[in-house]
């Protein structure tokens, strides 16, 4: 298991290559740079070129990734330029922000994704299983903007229940981050609920048809013991590997919801970098969370092997 | 003589003192929060030209000189201006018992290495073009020593668009977009959370400039009621609506035309409209085909119908307006009039029979970060489209449009744009964008215009302000007849505060300073 683990780690290091050499060159292509973001429509062409030599960007190309990558080499993601900030700070800043919000979506995906499979395959062509999967195929089909702005209208303006916007940190506020979080938290969550009802209902179809839950029906278990140790432990391995892609959906999906909502995550920090075009913000910040997928993914990985005996990492 | 006459007017207003009881806050304390709609990145106010960036350092930081209500360059942190009797030197003395943020007391060396990092790095320092340098004689005097006499000096340097802001001496080195926020503002900064908030709390060592009895513009005087202002970033017009009902917010900035009827029924809610907010435009491009040729120019100009685009781009919150400033403003002429909103089909059609127009594509370069500038395009690619224009639309996200039209052979020929502060600011600040160096300024093949020219360096540079108006006059004729930019009319902007909200009054930048709660 130590040496896989070492082994994903560094196949993990031309991944991160790769994302550094696409996301410098995808930068340099998009037409437009810092300086027009910075100086604004009333910038003179020599304003223009004063910003642009500030910044170095009147350097060649290979100049600019020579120093990029110098930097990096010295674990330097160098500094934002409409923040004025280390890159690495202002992700730090940011990610745990998503990171908990993501969190907090993830637990309601899986506690209503997985609850609403099940119900619906153990209802199977019953009014429970069509009811649960037409509300998983309204939360794949309505985009969670929409859905955000719905959520606004009846729990703020219309209850008065939650705030419109705004984020307060977990550790300022338990309960402030409760209220800032819920809204934004099932927004998000409610595209990936129904993406993982699909997946746990036809995983549960085809284990509960499979003979040793037969056997195990037949022995006279418990129906809770059927479902939940011999039918769900063995869906588990296909609804873990769609539980990996939802965790990069919600970090994805974060854009979206952080900017309805006024929340200071990544999702909002890359969109502002991307479209000011600040160029190390956003070279540094994919780097980061590509990084954190990466650990994600291997972190998966690690799971079947604890969830399936059979599977082992081993030559 | 315009510098003569704005000293004048400085001079009535500083040595004639407060005439009446100063504004004192009804009430003091609470906490405010304003939805802006624009993130903010950095409050080097020297080095960002964003109105994002404005709305919350302009509460902050103060100037020599700054804009009273009607625009007028005022005072700010001096407290008597000088100007020698051969135009080449001005002299400050600064307002006594100022202090910075950090408790610092002002003096003219933080002018000093102000002006030296405004030099530097300031996105607008060719204001210092005309300028030798500066001195500071003694502790409380600054003085400015000009290469030429500019009579539109003291215009310039009170603009409040990329302002000459006083920091203290020891941020004179800050890097750009990384000044340290310490002014002498009623506001200091505590505590900035770049995508989410700012919050700036009252700076009880303040000292309110005591030649004036209430705010005006960004100077007179000034007090901080509030104990704090939070300014939450809310990109979403709904959200921000939203925010606004249920009182989360206190006040917004750029409410969506289409909830402005919904909020006009709520009593809880104050709309505050800001007529003129900016001059919705075209430019043309002189340089690429067809357009080079100002009969295809022209046919564009005669055909154009200003109502239906600007009620596409405002969703009807609009005003028509040719040329390039307001009627309710001291520059305002009428010169160019006959040009505007022709409709006029046949004329257009005949101007482009005499250019040989053969269907080459008119490109109308876009975004869809401003909705208005969109439906803008849309609209006047569908009216070039009826006589027979091959009017082309190419999208793209604002900083890339800004980039392409700041290059002649970037494959567009209209630009569709808003001039915002500009405007505001007066017709030199305007004109500027269509002279050189200006940011617009794209003569046919880099060859000057000599009347564009002449005319913007008589508005410059003749000593009266009715030479200089009669001269901008000329200059918006020109601009017009050879239709080098489209103005399509004036865009309104509404903002709105809660209804126990007193002494927001509608401007440019939110002002916090005499803002308080009724109840």
């Amino acid at each position: 298991m130590g040496r896989l683990l070492l082994l994903r780690l560094a196949g993990a290091v031309p991944v991160l290559l790769l994302v550094s050499v696409v996301s410098f060159g995808l930068m340099r292509l998009i037409p437009g740079d810092p300086s027009a973001a910075i100086a604004g429509l009333s910038a003179t062409p020599r304003m223009v070129a004063q910003i642009r030599e500030q910044l170095g960007l009147d350097q060649p190309l290979l100049t600019q990734a020579l120093h990029w990558y110098g930097g990096l080499l010295q674990g330097d993601l160098g500094r934002s330029i409409l923040l004025g900030q280390s890159v690495f700070w202002s992700t730090m800043q940011r990610l745990p922000v998503t990171m908990a919000l993501s969190a907090y979506a993830l637990a309601i995906t899986l506690v209503v994704g997985i609850g609403a499979g099940v119900l619906a395959a153990l209802r199977q062509n019953t009014w429970v299983d069509q009811a649960a999967m037409m509300v998983a195929m309204l939360g794949i089909s309505v985009p969670n903007f929409f859905l955000g702005l719905l959520f606004i209208i009846w729990f703020a303006v219309g209850l008065g229940w939650l705030p419109t916007g705004g984020y307060i940190a977990f550790t300022d506020s338990p309960w402030g981050w409760f209220q800032t979080s819920t809204m934004p938290a099932v927004s998000l969550a409610l595209l990936n609920i129904g993406l993982l009802a699909r997946i746990t209902r036809s995983t549960m179809l085809e284990v509960l048809r499979q003979d040793y839950v037969r056997t195990a029906r037949a022995k006279g278990l418990p129906r809770h013991l059927v479902v939940g140790k011999h039918a769900l432990a063995n869906a588990m391995i296909p609804i873990t590997t769609v539980v990996g892609i939802i965790v990069s959906l919600l970090v994805s999906g974060s854009v979206v919801t952080e900017t309805l909502f006024s929340i200071p995550g990544i999702g909002q920090l890359l969109t502002s970098a991307v479209l000011g075009r600040d160029y190390p913000m956003v070279q540094g910040g994919l780097l980061l969370v590509t990084a954190l997928l990466v650990l994600v993914n291997l972190g998966v990985d690690m799971l079947y092997a604890v969830l399936d005996p059979r599977i082992r990492y081993e030559r | 003589m315009r510098a003569a006459l704005v000293i004048a007017a400085i001079g009535v207003m500083t040595a004639g003192g407060a005439q009446a009881e100063a504004f004192k806050c009804p009430k003091v304390g609470g906490s405010f929060t304003f939805g802006q709609e624009a993130n903010v990145n950095s409050l080097d106010q020297m080095t960002s030209n964003t109105i994002s960036t404005r709305n919350i350092a302009m509460n902050m930081f103060e100037a020599l000189t700054t804009r009273d209500e009607n625009n007028n360059p005022i005072l700010d942190l001096a407290d008597r201006m000088a100007e020698a009797p051969d135009h080449l030197s001005y002299t400050f003395t600064l307002r006594p018992g100022v202090k910075f943020h950090n408790g610092k007391p002002l003096t003219s060396a933080d002018v000093v290495a102000s002006w030296d990092r405004y030099s530097k790095v300031g996105l607008d320092r060719q204001i210092f073009d005309a300028v030798a340098g500066w001195e500071a004689p003694d502790a409380m005097t600054f003085v400015v020593k000009m290469k030429t006499a500019q009579p539109t000096f003291i215009e310039k340097l009170s603009s409040f668009s990329i302002p000459v802001v006083i920091v203290p001496a020891e941020a004179k080195d800050d890097p750009p977009q990384q000044l340290r926020s310490i002014g002498t503002g009623p506001w200091q900064l505590a505590q900035s959370v770049p995508g989410s908030f700012v919050t700036l709390k009252r700076y009880d060592g303040y000292t309110p400039n005591t030649h004036f009895e209430q705010r005006t513009g960004f100077g007179g005087y000034k007090q901080a009621c509030f104990d704090q202002v939070t300014f939450r970033i809310v990109t979403e017009g709904g959200a921000r609506v939203a925010g606004l009902e249920t009182g989360e917010l206190n006040a917004v900035e750029d409410v969506p035309t289409k909830s402005v009827d919904r909020l006009k029924g709520n009593a809880n809610v104050k709309l505050l409209p800001l007529n003129n907010w900016w001059i919705q435009i075209g430019v043309g491009n002189a340089t690429q085909p067809p357009t080079d040729d100002v009969r295809v120019r022209q046919a564009i100009q005669a055909v154009l119908d200003m109502d239906e685009i600007m009620d596409a781009a405002t969703d009807g919150n609009y005003k028509l307006n040719y040329g390039f400033a307001y009627p309710n403003q001291p520059d305002y002429v009428t010169t160019g009039k006959d040009t505007y909103n022709q409709k006029n089909a046949d004329k257009a059609k005949k101007l482009l029979a005499e250019a040989g127009y053969k269907g080459q594509p008119v490109v109308l370069l876009t975004n869809k970060d401003y909705s208005s500038m969109y439906n803008a395009a849309l609209v006047v690619q569908e009216q070039l489209k009826a006589i027979g224009i091959n009017a082309e639309l190419k999208v793209v996200d604002w900083p890339t449009s800004v980039q392409m039209s700041q290059k002649s052979d970037s494959g567009w020929n209209i630009f569709f744009s808003g001039w915002g502060t500009q405007p505001a600011l007066g017709a030199l600040a305007t004109m500027a964008f269509l002279a050189p160096p200006g940011a617009q300024y794209r003569p046919k093949d880099d060859k000057d215009d000599p009347d564009v020219l002449a005319a913007w360096r008589d508005m410059s540079n003749l000593p009266t302000k009715d030479e200089r108006k009669a001269a901008f006059g000329r200059m918006q004729q020109v601009i017009l007849e050879r239709a080098y930019v489209f103005p399509f009319g004036s865009l309104t902007k509404v903002q709105a505060s809660r209804a126990n909200v007193a002494g927001f009054v509608p401007f440019r930048i939110p002002r916090m300073s005499n803002v308080y709660f009724t109840n």
